[in-house]
This record gives C-alpha cells, structure tokens and sequence, in this order.
C-alpha cells in the first residue's frame, strides 16, 4: 500500500514501471464497450485513451440528459409517493 | 455494458500463487464490481432521491442543479476513497468556467529526468492523457498510472449513476403517471 502512495511523490525506488502502466491500460480496456474478441494483449495505450475520453464524454452526456428529464419530472411528480415507489421496490 | 467480471477470477487461485500484486489487483477489482451491485446502486439512489428533494425545493430547479446533486451523490457513495470523489465533494458550488484556459506547452523533452516511463511516452500519448485528466474530475495534474486508477473507477461510477438515474426517473414518471398509489412500505412479506 506504501508503495503505491509515494509513486505519486515520484521517488527513485518506486518508479511507474511500463508493465505497470501497460497493466492499467488493459484494466481500463476491460470496462470498456468496445468489441473484445479475446484481443486484449493487442490494445494500444493511445487507443484505450481515445476510447475512454469518448466513453466518460458519453456517460457525462447521458447524465446530463437524465439530468434534464429529471428535473421536468420533478416539477410535476411527487416525491413523496416516488419514495414510496422506491420503499417498495427496496422490499420486492 | 461492461462486464467485468471481479467474480470469475476464483480468490482462491490468486491467493495460491501468492505475490502481493496479485491480492492488490483482486481488492482493485472488487473495488470495482463493487459499482455493480445492487446495494450500491441502492445506497446511491436513496441519496439521489433525497437530493432531489432539496433540489425541488429551491427557487428554480435547473438540470444543472440536478447534474451537480447527482455527481455530490455519487461522490458520496464513494466513500471518499478516489480523488474524483474527493474533487467532486470540494468543488464549490459555482463552478465558474471563465477560469483562464491557459495552453500549457510543457514539451515532454524538458521532462527527462527521474521518470523512466514518461520519458518514453509519445507526444500523442501525452496529449491523450491530458485530455482524459480534463474529464475526471480533480486529476488534471496526475501522473499516468494513478490517473489510469482514477479513470477505471469514475467510469464504473459513471455507469451507476446512469443506471440509478435511469430507475430514479421511471419511478417518477410512473409515480406522476398512476397518481397516488396507497399503503407504502409495510408490506407484509
């Protein structure tokens, strides 16, 4: 546990090693959506970075736009049987 | 979706072959199935809803003023243990975008020195990386491997707050659809 929180501090006997990096790429890789055909030890860094700015891009605007029908949904619905709604669902 | 699945990696296994690197990966990886469940999904979304009625009840309930409930939330849920998390819960409550976006040009040939792996990473990479530390909140100045870390978890999180938000908003639309319905909770099993 150490070792990783002086990695931030950037001291000589804890460099980031390429394979650890590399390990982190293909972490990342996995959560992705793309297509994966068993084809994990061919992702390229850049790729998997590409990939992941587009996907939170994605997500942000996901939220955002449930965001706005939440919010129009919040002026007409009642919170109260919303709970209530929810109460149940909790105990099915 | 992603399936990641933490749970078909049998612990039994990684704890065989021993090696701290493989117990460190596991516990990261249950840190992320963690975001899947449905306890967390759960826990999040009673947050939300509680949010949402703070939300209502001030002057002019904007998406905006939704989007930034809904991140405090999640933030909470995650119990503080990403700087994402961490960034997202100091963040004031007006987040001004006039801030001066200054360019900033650090060739990464002024940064040859005590970092072996930055050294060799292409200009592109860079560039990549930067752009990815812009959309996870508070990781605009980290090194790769931990904004890697950070990147992996917001993305889970991300993924459960929009299954949340999804459920939250089919409850109320069903709620203002069907009107009241009667006896709430106590539901005898």
């Amino acid at each position: 546990m150490s070792s990783r929180r002086s990695r931030s501090r950037q001291s000589v006997s804890t460099r980031i090693t390429d394979e650890q990096i590399n390990e982190l790429i293909s972490k990342l890789h996995a959560v992705l959506p793309e297509a994966r055909g068993g084809d994990n030890d061919r992702v390229s860094a850049a790729k998997v970075l590409q990939e992941t700015c587009s996907h939170i891009r994605r997500l942000h605007r996901e939220v955002d736009d449930l965001s706005e029908r939440l919010s129009e949904l919040l002026d007409s619905a009642d919170l109260n049987s919303a709970q209530a709604a929810f109460i149940r669902s909790l105990l099915m | 979706m992603a399936i990641s699945d933490a749970e078909g990696e049998s612990p039994a296994a990684a704890k065989e072959v021993g090696g701290e690197r493989k117990r460190k990966r596991l516990a990261e990886r249950s840190l992320l199935a963690k975001w899947k469940t449905e306890g967390e999904r759960k826990s999040y979304s009673s947050k939300l809803i509680e949010a949402l009625r703070v939300v209502r009840r001030s002057s002019c309930p904007a998406p905006r003023a939704v989007r930034v409930a809904a991140d405090r939330a999640l933030a909470v849920t995650a119990r503080g243990r990403s700087r994402w998390s961490r960034a997202i819960l100091s963040r004031r409550t007006l987040k001004l975008r006039s801030r001066a976006r200054v360019a900033r040009l650090k060739p990464p040939a002024a940064a040859a020195g005590p970092r072996a792996a930055e050294r060799r990473k292409p200009p592109a990479l860079e560039q990549k990386a930067r752009v990815l530390g812009r959309l996870v909140p508070g990781c605009r100045k980290l090194p790769l491997a931990t904004l890697l870390e950070e990147a992996t978890d917001y993305i889970a999180a991300l993924e459960m707050q929009v299954r949340a938000m999804s459920a939250v908003a089919e409850i109320l639309s069903a709620a203002a659809g069907g009107g009241r319905s009667s006896s709430v909770a106590a539901e005898p099993m």
